[in-house]
């Protein structure tokens, strides 16, 4: 089962809120980046079991992060983060290989959720 | 899952943001079709949003949400940027440093953000991109009008907390911007009082080392002695990395400058380009929580004063657009803030007439000043030249309270000018007001320490060489004639007597002009660290704090540009 997550968000604050509610469900966030170039980077390194992944960021968005990411390891376990409103990118990002998808502002019971329906696939 | 845990981080991001907003509409107005800045505006007020919602702070959503989609039209559905939608984004970017104030005061952030997202969403530019005559360029909506006006001058009356006076003090990140929220940097967030505990540790620490430095010689003991040095060295190394820490790019504050200077230049309708530069330099926070009031003034009187209309520069084979900078520099341990605009400049013979007629000079002195003496002139209290009182420079002020802010720092002052071409300040600062280097002096049977940043040099007179014109004591000094005081006077003291005919003194700057300051005894130049002094001492003029001396004699550091 999955264990090591990378969180990639250009806020801070989220991704403190996201790591919080993360260890608490027992997962064990092992890298943060806080754009989309840094992600690919990092999920090069690090193989993380999974990714969670914002769309909006700079340089490289989500979406152009996660096609990387794909192309790099097409078994990669990616949970998009999207805000309210950007329902028109999550096609976008469906059929890039998004696994899954999480809405901010998060509840981190539903995060907690998805997250551990992704993780156990 | 308990919110409040995030609120910090929440307010210290979100400022973060509202900074880069204000800097990226800036840049923006000047290269309207920059893709990056777009971009970075429109993630700025969606990332606002998203923390917002999460901390379910509703009103703090709404103008972010509003900002977002007003960017969204820019950045697909060509929408241009215009004086028009940074007006909109700096207005949303007020009401939402607004709202963080309540958050800050533990108040729920409720205050009412009007008809701001109706605007937003009705906006659209003028006909004909009014926008190039900024100072007539109708406003979207009278109400748009009145509100930014008031946003841009003062803030709402009902912000209890001063959020611009308060900002450098909550001890943001280094740095922060766009490449900074990229997160290259590895940062950590110190309480400011934590930065300010060290530095006085490190300051007690300087203090006890002169004192085992006089117990080894009283000791005669060579071993400790070595060990006493050694340690000095360390505690050299200690408050340099401890200084570095306490210092504050200039960053943290020059935003507001942009936004006080780009509402000057509508107010006063002349067309201008602001450049800043050496952002990054580090000051320490305590001087830069200063700088704010003086360099606002000379940023105010160089668009005010300095510029000339578009019309006056046209005529004089200018570019119709002027041009105001301000740098900052390092230049070994000190930092040096200029001013600059390319304007007018001052005319050194009209400021000498002016100087004369209102009687702050007599005709003698009139005639032995150097041009650079005469502009500096202007910072005596009272003086001002400006041929018409307008709204925003005032008359007979500025000058004055700039000068006396920067001699509080341990600074200097000093204008370049030349008519027809522009006009030049600079502010010579020191690094750090908590550890300085200080001439010791003796006045009876007190020691006094003076900054050595204002001292310009120090010197030992025979009697001979001092001469009395009037009722007045003088030398000369690089054939000048300068002024003797007697501090032992100034501070009530009996007078010295110099039995062995040398009068020592130091000679420093008192309005504009320099003096020479007589002393009973130079003692010589020591690293103090100075304490302020608590209440009611603090009340006395003239004195800018306190420090003990390695034997454990106190000194008292003096505020000559107060004293004088």
């Amino acid at each position: 089962m999955a264990r090591t997550v990378m969180i990639v968000d250009d806020s801070l604050f989220m991704r403190k809120m996201l790591r919080d509610i993360l260890e608490e469900e027992g997962y064990e966030v092992t890298a943060e980046a806080s754009d989309g170039e840094e992600a690919v980077e990092k999920f090069r390194e690090c193989r993380p079991d999974l990714t969670t992944l914002d769309i909006v960021m700079p340089n490289k968005t989500g979406i152009e992060a996660l096609k990387e990411i794909m192309a790099l390891e097409p078994a990669a376990r990616v949970v998009m983060c999207s805000a309210m409103g950007q329902e028109s990118l999550t096609s976008a990002a469906s059929e890039a290989g998004a696994k899954a998808f999480i809405v901010k502002p998060f509840n981190p019971e539903l995060v907690a959720r998805v997250i551990k329906e992704v993780a156990e696939s | 899952m308990d919110m409040s845990q995030y609120k910090s981080l929440f307010l210290s991001e979100t400022r973060e943001y509202l900074k880069s907003i204000a800097q990226t509409v800036v840049a923006l107005e000047e290269a309207p079709s920059d893709r990056a800045g777009i971009d970075a505006l429109f993630r700025a007020a969606h990332s606002m949003k998203g923390m917002a919602a999460s901390m379910e702070y509703r009103e703090v959503v709404t103008v972010a949400h509003a900002m977002e989609d007003l960017m969204i039209r820019v950045r697909d559905h060509g929408l241009p940027f215009g004086g028009g939608v940074a007006d909109l984004l700096l207005e949303g970017a007020d009401l939402i440093e607004g709202l963080l104030a309540d958050v800050e005061a533990d108040l729920e952030p409720r205050r009412a953000v009007g008809d701001y997202p109706q605007r937003l969403s009705a906006y659209t530019p003028e006909p004909q991109q009014a926008a190039a005559q900024p100072a007539t360029a109708p406003e979207p909506a009278p109400a748009a009008r009145t509100a930014s006006a008031a946003a841009d001058t003062s803030r709402p009356a009902e912000t209890a907390a001063p959020p611009e006076g308060a900002q450098p003090v909550e001890g943001r990140p280094a740095a922060p911007g766009e490449k900074e929220l990229s997160g290259e940097l590895i940062t950590v967030r110190v309480r400011t009082e934590l930065l300010d505990h060290l530095i006085n540790l490190t300051g007690e620490l300087i203090t006890n080392k002169h004192r085992l430095l006089n117990i080894g010689k009283e000791l005669d003991s060579p071993l400790l002695k070595e060990a006493v040095s050694e340690n000095g060295k360390l505690l050299h190394s200690l408050h340099d990395e401890v200084m570095k820490v306490r210092l504050m790019p200039f960053e943290m504050i020059c935003d507001r400058f942009q936004r006080s200077v780009r509402t000057l230049a509508k107010k006063s309708g002349k067309e201008l380009h602001f450049e800043l530069e050496g952002r990054e330099i580090g000051l320490d926070r305590g001087i830069l929580e200063q700088l704010t009031d003086p360099l606002n003034h000379l940023l105010r009187n160089a668009v005010d004063h300095g510029l000339e209309t578009a019309a006056e520069r046209v005529a004089a084979g200018k570019p119709a657009r002027g041009l105001v900078k301000l740098s900052v520099s390092r230049d070994r341990d000190r930092v040096l803030i200029k001013v600059s605009d390319d304007g007018r400049g001052m005319n050194p013979e009209r400021i000498r007439q002016a100087a004369l007629e209102k009687g702050f000079i007599t005709e003698e002195e009139a005639e032995r000043l150097s041009p650079r003496q005469a502009l500096m002139l202007s910072c005596i209290p009272g003086f001002s030249t400006a041929r018409e009182v307008t709204e925003v420079s005032g008359r007979g002020v500025g000058m004055d309270a700039v000068n006396a802010s920067v001699q509080k720092l341990g600074g200097t002052l000093a204008i370049d000018s030349e008519p027809g071409v522009g006009s030049c300040f600079t502010l010579r600062l020191p690094m750090t007001i908590a550890i300085i280097h200080a001439l010791i002096v003796q006045c009876g049977p007190l020691k006094v320490g003076v900054p050595v940043t204002v001292v310009h040099r120090t010197v030992e007179l025979r009697r001979d060489q001092v001469e009395t014109v009037g009722k007045r004591q003088v030398f000369h000094l690089d054939d000048e004639p300068v002024q003797l005081l007697s501090l032992n006077r100034v501070l009530g003291l009996p007078l010295g007597r110099f039995p062995s005919g040398i009068v020592p003194l130091f000679v420093t700057e008192a309005k504009g002009r320099q003096v020479g300051i007589v002393v009973d005894r130079l003692l010589g130049q020591h690293e103090l660290f100075v304490k302020p002094l608590g209440r009611p001492l603090s009340k006395l003029h003239g004195l800018a704090g306190g420090a003990i001396m390695g034997d454990g004699e106190v000194v008292t550091i003096l505020d000559l540009a107060d004293l004088l």
